[in-house]
């Protein structure tokens, strides 16, 4: 019987992304990949192998801690080779609890993973992205796989398994949950983004850039000072290493410094244009067009020669 | 309330040099305490000004790393424990082996605080460990904690929704930045701090490594993204309208 790599994340789209992770470590290890529901099984699921549905916990809403659980008692006794997780906020705590409860490693949020049968390797930035580090864990082994850097895998027709891990309780209770409002969905999914910093002098001041991003048919977004520090804008709409990680064909940086940290949250984007009255700021090595001048001098001309255009 | 706190020393990414060959120049390396880490003390203060008690910040790194605790203590903390271990050659749950190994020697902790992630390394995997060692109820990516009796509730920060989740003391959490806004030190807290107590502890002894070899890193190297660094200038109308050409160019404008 061959090995087997685990897919399992809370966001089916997440799962779909990841199992396509697992296929490339399931191919180097000569492996089969198993998608794994915890509770019950979600149709929407679709993965490039096999399911295992893991009995026991009850309920579609399964928490990061009874994930984990369920988790590592199915693993104890099936024991597979790697357990793949999408780096969510919530799947990077069932990643972390499973690898502390079954004592090996856990690569955070890697891309690029593949397999020479004994482990896996993969790619992952460190120093705020500054660094691209190559890591390697021994099988059995976890990972958190990076979100948005696989393409969902295509729904394939595959074995079904099933294996009772009995009850698992909770020592937390979630008593409520709020959708947030939608800048973070907007962003992550925008084609433009018009991103605001601390050159805006005032907080009426951003609906200039508001105005601009809507012009372009774009979303919104900010460093983190402005959402953090000065609450400008909510949390969601903050771009960089511990807010959004965005991907847009334009990045629009307005009077944005350009720290590591937020260039972290950006750098994957097509093209990136910045405005800022300091030559000498670094968000300017980090853009393709760079524009020294004062925001609410170059917006308005940005927003007229749009307007002369369309 | 007994409330531990934990930080990191981290490499400071903006100081860090990159060699010739794009590797980065690790050694001697300039290093702070993780950005984040400060709302994560921060909340600790705030714990015990609400409930009294004592905040205990804990460290896994070499000497170099102890102005990091230092910091924390000059912020208010009341004492400080440094386990030794080289930072470099190990991984997320070797650190929370040796946090959580601290914390049994030290504890019980009512809570335990965490930040959501080291600025530097980021894997944000070294909290839920250490919850999940200690056995207590964890809690991550929290923005709002009240604690009642022994009674706690927390919102946490999820990438599309906030959850209202309630845990019983004791128990381990992590914090996101929008929580607090870390407290600045005085100086004379500063020069006080050198008079706070820290416990050095041998991190392979309280908690041997074994065979186990987890997450190794096998290379590291610079990725600058390949960018035109194109400056473009003239009057802001002038400038405008160059940078909607070149945008058009690239297929970029919608």
């Amino acid at each position: 019987m061959s090995g087997q790599v685990w897919v399992y994340s809370e966001s089916e789209p997440v799962a779909n992304e990841v199992a396509t992770a697992a296929a490339a470590v399931a191919q180097g290890a000569s492996a089969e990949v198993r998608m794994v529901d915890i509770g019950s099984v979600r149709p929407a699921t679709r993965g490039s192998g096999g399911r295992l549905l893991l009995k026991g916990p009850a309920g579609h809403e399964v928490s990061p801690a009874v994930a984990a659980e369920a988790l590592a008692r199915a693993a104890k006794d099936l024991a597979p080779l790697a357990v793949l997780l999408g780096a969510t906020r919530d799947g990077r705590e069932v990643a972390s609890r499973l690898a502390a409860k079954l004592g090996i490693g856990c690569m955070a949020e890697v891309a690029g993973l593949a397999s020479d049968g004994q482990g896996m390797t993969g790619e992952r930035n460190v120093f705020a992205g500054k660094v691209v580090a190559k890591v390697r864990c021994q099988f059995p082994a976890v990972a958190t796989v990076k979100v948005g850097a696989y393409p969902k895998a295509a729904a394939q027709p595959g074995e079904s398994q099933e294996k009772d891990v009995g009850p698992v309780s909770d020592q937390t209770k979630t008593v409520g949950r709020e959708k947030k409002p939608a800048g973070a969905v907007d962003l992550r999914s925008a084609k433009v983004i018009v991103s605001a910093g601390r050159g805006v002098k005032k907080k009426e001041d951003l609906a200039i850039l508001a105005e601009l991003a809507t012009a372009m048919r774009g979303a919104l977004g900010c460093s983190r000072p402005l959402s953090a520090d000065l609450g400008w804008l909510p949390e969601e709409h903050h771009i960089g290493l511990t807010g959004v990680t965005v991907k847009p064909d334009l990045y629009l940086a307005v009077g944005i410094s350009g720290q590591l940290q937020h260039v972290a949250g950006m750098k994957d984007s097509k093209v990136v244009a910045s405005i800022n009255t300091d030559k000498d700021a670094p968000i300017f090595q980090a853009s393709d067009y760079g524009i020294v001048g004062d925001l609410y001098q170059v917006i308005p001309a940005l927003e007229r020669a749009l307007a002369a255009r369309r | 309330m007994k409330i531990a706190v934990c930080v990191k020393h981290a490499v400071d990414e903006a100081e860090l040099k990159i060699g010739p060959g794009g590797s980065p120049l690790l050694a001697g390396a300039a290093g702070k305490m993780s950005t984040f880490d400060k709302n994560a003390v921060e909340e600790g203060l705030r714990l015990k000004a609400a409930h009294q008690g004592e905040v205990v910040v804990f460290m896994v790194g070499g000497t170099e790393s102890k102005k990091t605790l230092k910091e924390a203590l000059a912020m208010g903390a009341d004492r400080g424990v440094l386990v030794t271990a080289d930072t470099v050659a190990i991984d997320a749950l070797r650190t929370a082996t040796m946090l959580a190994a601290a914390m049994k020697r030290s504890g019980p902790f009512d809570v335990v605080i965490c930040s959501e992630g080291a600025s530097d390394t980021y894997t944000g995997q070294v909290p839920p460990m250490v919850g999940e060692l200690l056995g207590i109820p964890y809690v991550g990516y929290a923005r709002k904690i009240e604690i009642d009796g022994k009674a706690a509730k927390i919102e946490r920060s999820l990438e599309d929704s906030v959850e209202s989740v309630e845990a019983a003391v004791p128990f381990a959490t992590s914090v996101v930045s929008e929580i607090n806004d870390p407290r600045y030190p005085t100086l004379i807290q500063i020069m006080q701090a050198s008079k706070k107590p820290v416990e050095e502890l041998n991190g392979e002894e309280i908690a041997p490594a074994g065979s186990r070899r987890g997450v190794e890193v096998l290379s590291m190297s610079s990725q600058p993204t390949a960018r035109k660094h194109v400056m473009i200038d003239g009057s802001p109308d002038e400038a405008a309208a160059k940078l909607l050409d070149a945008l058009s160019k690239e297929g970029v404008l919608k």
